[in-house]
């Protein structure tokens, strides 16, 4: 099969996923136990009557699929979800009135990007090297700490890691407990960013640190494995130097499983660092998918899923398609 | 009326606290004989106060409002005619006087003439009616509409002149006021209530919104035209802390001045902090806990259209062994080992946050902690042991097929205490000889099994009381039952007789007395167990400002009772 074929035939089935994916989040939320007009209502005291206006201004007066009973078949619930979609219309939150979940979803996406984009990258880099280093220096006590490292870390529990660097960072070095910003403060532009630095400083270090021992195991591991193949040994043979073997051969094949993992992390970022959000009190989207399932906010819900899985589905598909340049054998799978 | 019903959610996620709208002006001159001041009067002003709080508001439209967060913005931007103040009772806001007359049929209210908008306009009383008018007609306003039902009209006469009427007399006229936010009539009358998201919040209040970020802070500057004199302070801040160590941290360090909830485990670390002040009192209305019993008649069960299952133990139905379980459960212990010794002992569903209206002289009827004397109770009523294997059975033989007295318990599980609580009430009920299946269950899960299909035979709750009895008092009404609203399906026609009574009775002292005679029969009935109300512990630091006013029995220092008079020290 040609590249160029391939690629389209990969694109095709993440379309083919978002729809299905779209098909099943938009039922997950009708066959959940409640009822969503009283959910979107929130007051027990409702009349009869007054669920029943709920139900046609949330449009769940209608049949769920297909309109069956006249009025037009795809008079449904799905068929007009379906369509405000392809609008960019996710609805409007029921815990928040008058908002649309396109509004609150896309202002905490941002500020979660603000959060996890440069957590993200630094642990990338930390891990890459560290597991490299390690893999080069194997059986040292370089290998032996950097594991141990980031064995530790990986399996700490981030929220716990979240409180420790909280106390810590805030009574020793006055970092700021909560938020983005010193609100209120009345800062010239280089303050103000010293402002925003020391806010993102705790963090983003809690996060770097969690993600961090994720990518420097599986570095390693990929390391260890590429520099015992053949080829490196005929790399040494030539009497290339170790930099060289690493830079030429080693790398770019060891890259493979990692380039699955950051794709797959950076998919996941989307849905926010929940506990990190939580413990610094960040406005993101894993504070907003928290609050909603606490207050049954559908919509929102239902928005904040339709967005994680759409950004999982999308970095698979650059995964692969990123595989497709570095291993040119992918093509015959 | 139809009564109110609010039930904790979450903890940040209560339902309509009403908090008062305060008068700088009064409060100010009261602080010294509570000794929290510093005694040398500080006259400096400006500052920036940070208060830290664990949610934000959802909607800046009091109409609109079911959190906590909502109502003590508007508290701080609104007036409204009538305010309570931190001792419970009602005091004059936006309206100098209150009376009724024409046999209680109407009211009239008359309004200050020297109140402006913060956009420059005078407040006059057509804002007012403009305002109550908007709340009372507006159905899709959550909770606002309850409280003017009785009011067939409210009509502003002349320029400072609001007059009510009603169709029967009215008891408690106070308690509807005191959440009535006045809004400028010019801004509202030209957009659509219920989409309107007022992100300017023009009021009449002490403070002014200077800016919103949502579910991370609010920012207020001084209204320097306040009627009751501007606030000391240049800015107040409410920051978002989700977590609740991360909120005590920031108090500790310094990066807040005030945290208005925290968890009870850090009162004694805050209490050896230097600079921090641990302060504890009430809510405004009151919050408590109850256990309570599914007694409803076969006869009064709901209709199977109407949601009735009616599953409850028969045994449950015998006042003899509610009375018993009352006397085996030990509401101080409950609160020195749960609540760290900071709640106030429970007596029934008007709390002690209502003042007046709080029987003090029915704490003697209580019963008192005595296992023996339980035992005694079911001994006597003829529940016995008969097969020996710790648990008494029933001496009528409707009592399921073993006969025993095995109740269900369940509880909601978004609350810290229930688990435990059931725990401590499974042992010492067991003494008794009565067992206790317990399960939690998400509280959707529990309405469905509460009511009005009282599936379920005993529950742990708790409630937020409005501030007049009215509303709770109403949960043990016969009529109350197929609507969902008594969760217990206590039916006696004689309180419903009393209740009758004090819906009309315009005088307080003949009210009270009603009231206390409902709430004797609701004791001597037990289908609640009240073991406590919850305490309001708030913490603030010494070293910043001065004037917090923590010395009273209700206790809100994010009210503008404490924001509006408060000032930096030194």
């Amino acid at each position: 099969m040609s590249r160029g074929r391939l690629v389209l035939r990969k694109v095709a089935w993440a379309l083919v996923t978002v729809i299905v994916v779209i098909t099943f989040n938009f039922l997950l939320f009708r066959v959940l136990p409640g009822d969503p007009a009283k959910a979107g209502v929130r007051d027990p005291r409702l009349t009869p009557e007054s669920v029943e206006a709920a139900r046609v201004r949330f449009g769940l007066d209608k049949p769920v699929f297909l309109n069956l009973e006249g009025g037009g078949l795809f008079d449904s619930q799905y068929f007009a979800y379906l369509g405000a979609l392809a609008q960019g219309d996710l609805g409007e939150s029921y815990a928040y009135n008058n908002r649309t979940v396109t509004e609150l979803i896309g202002r905490s996406l941002v500020n979660t990007v603000w959060l996890v984009l440069p957590a993200q990258i630094l642990s990338i880099m930390i891990g890459v090297v560290l597991g490299l280093l390690a893999a080069w220096r194997k059986g040292t006590k370089l290998d032996v700490g950097a594991l141990t490292f980031s064995l530790f870390m990986w399996s700490l529990p981030t929220f716990f890691l979240g409180i420790l660097l909280l106390f810590v960072g805030s009574r020793t070095f006055g970092l700021p407990t909560a938020g983005r910003v010193t609100i209120g403060a009345d800062a010239g532009f280089a303050e103000a960013v010293g402002d925003i630095f020391s806010h993102l400083l705790l963090p983003t270090a809690t996060l770097a640190l969690v993600l961090l021992g994720e990518y420097m195991i599986i570095m390693r591991s990929s390391v260890v494995e590429v520099f015992s193949e053949d080829y490196i040994l005929t790399a040494k043979a030539k009497g290339l130097s170790t930099f060289q073997i690493i830079r030429r051969h080693a790398f770019r094949n060891a890259m493979l499983p990692i380039v699955t993992l950051i794709a797959l992390n950076l998919g996941f970022t989307v849905s926010g660092a929940i506990q990190v959000e939580t413990v610094y009190s960040w406005p993101g989207l894993g504070k907003l998918t928290v609050d909603a399932v606490a207050q049954r906010d559908f919509p929102v819900l239902q928005g904040a899923f339709l967005l994680l899985a759409i950004a999982v589905i999308f970095a698979n598909l650059v995964a692969e398609l990123i595989y497709l340049r570095l291993d040119p054998r992918v093509t015959e799978a | 009326m139809h009564a109110l019903r609010v039930r904790t959610v979450l903890p940040a996620f209560l339902v309509l606290i009403l908090a008062a709208c305060g008068t700088a002006a009064e409060e100010t001159t009261t602080t010294g004989a509570g000794g929290s001041v510093t005694t040398q009067p500080s006259t400096a002003t400006g500052g920036t106060v940070r208060i830290g709080w664990g949610g934000a508001p959802a909607d800046l439209n009091p109409g609109l409002g079911v959190l906590t967060e909502d109502y003590t913005l508007y508290d701080l931007i609104y007036d409204s005619p009538l305010n309570i103040n931190l001792e419970g009772n009602f005091e004059p806001e936006l309206a100098t006087s209150w009376s009724a007359s024409d046999g209680g049929l109407t009211w009239t209210l008359t309004i200050r003439d020297d109140v402006t908008f913060h956009d420059g306009t005078p407040l006059t009383a057509e804002d007012v009616a403009y305002s109550l008018n908007l709340y009372k007609d507006t159905e899709d306003f959550p909770f606002l509409p309850s409280y003017l039902t009785p009011f067939v009209s409210i009509e502003a006469p002349d320029a400072t002149t609001v007059t009510l009427t009603t169709e029967s007399p009215i008891g408690n006229f106070e308690y509807r006021m005191p959440a009535m936010y006045v809004l400028p009539k010019h801004i509202w009358e030209g957009v659509n209530p219920v989409e309107f998201t007022n992100d300017e919040m023009i009021g009449s209040g002490p403070f002014k919104l200077a800016e919103h970020a949502q579910d991370e802070f609010v920012r207020l500057g001084p209204n320097p035209d306040y009627w009751g004199g501007a606030p000391n302070v240049e800015q107040v801040v409410f920051q978002t802390f989700t977590n609740p160590d991360a909120r005590v941290q920031a108090l500790t360090n310094g990066d807040v001045d005030m945290i208005t909830e925290f968890p009870a485990t850090a009162v004694a670390s805050l209490r050896s902090t230097a600079n921090v002040v641990v302060a504890d009192g009430s809510y405004f209305g009151g919050r408590l806990a109850d256990i309570f019993f599914n007694v409803v008649e076969p006869a009064n069960c709901p209709t199977t259209e109407e949601g009735g299952v009616c599953s409850g133990h028969p045994a449950l139905r015998d006042v003899n062994v509610r009375r018993a379980l009352a006397t085996a459960t030990d509401k101080q212990q409950l609160i020195d080992t749960l609540l760290l010794g900071l709640g106030a002992k429970g007596l029934g569903l008007v709390t002690s946050s209502l003042s007046y209206w709080y029987p003090e002289e029915l704490l003697a009827e209580d019963y008192e902690f005595d296992l023996a004397a339980g035992a005694q109770m079911l001994e006597d009523a003829g529940y016995l042991d008969t097969d020996g294997d710790g648990i008494r059975e029933c001496p009528t033989d409707d009592c399921g097929p073993t006969g025993d007295l095995t109740f269900r318990l369940n509880y909601p599980t978004d609350n810290d205490e229930h688990p435990r609580v059931s725990d401590t009430l499974s042992g010492w009920w067991q003494e008794i000889g009565v067992k206790v299946e317990i399960q939690g269950l998400d509280s959707d899960a529990l309405t469905s099994v509460c009511c009005p299909s009282f599936d379920y035979d005993v529950m742990l709750w708790s409630w937020t009381s409005d501030p007049d009895p009215e509303s709770l008092l109403g949960v043990m009404l016969c009529t109350e039952i197929a609507s969902g609203y008594s969760e217990t399906g206590f039916c006696d026609p004689e309180y419903d007789e009393l209740y009758d009574q004090q819906l009309v009775e315009l005088d307080p002292a003949a009210r009270r007395k009603i009231i206390v005679d409902m709430q004797r029969i609701a004791l001597e009935q037990v289908p609640y167990i009240i073991p406590w109300y919850y305490p309001r512990i708030q913490a603030y630091r010494s070293d910043r400002f001065s004037g917090w006013q923590d010395s009273f029995p209700i206790l809100s220092l994010e009210d503008p009772s404490s924001l509006a008079v408060i000032r930096p020290t030194g």
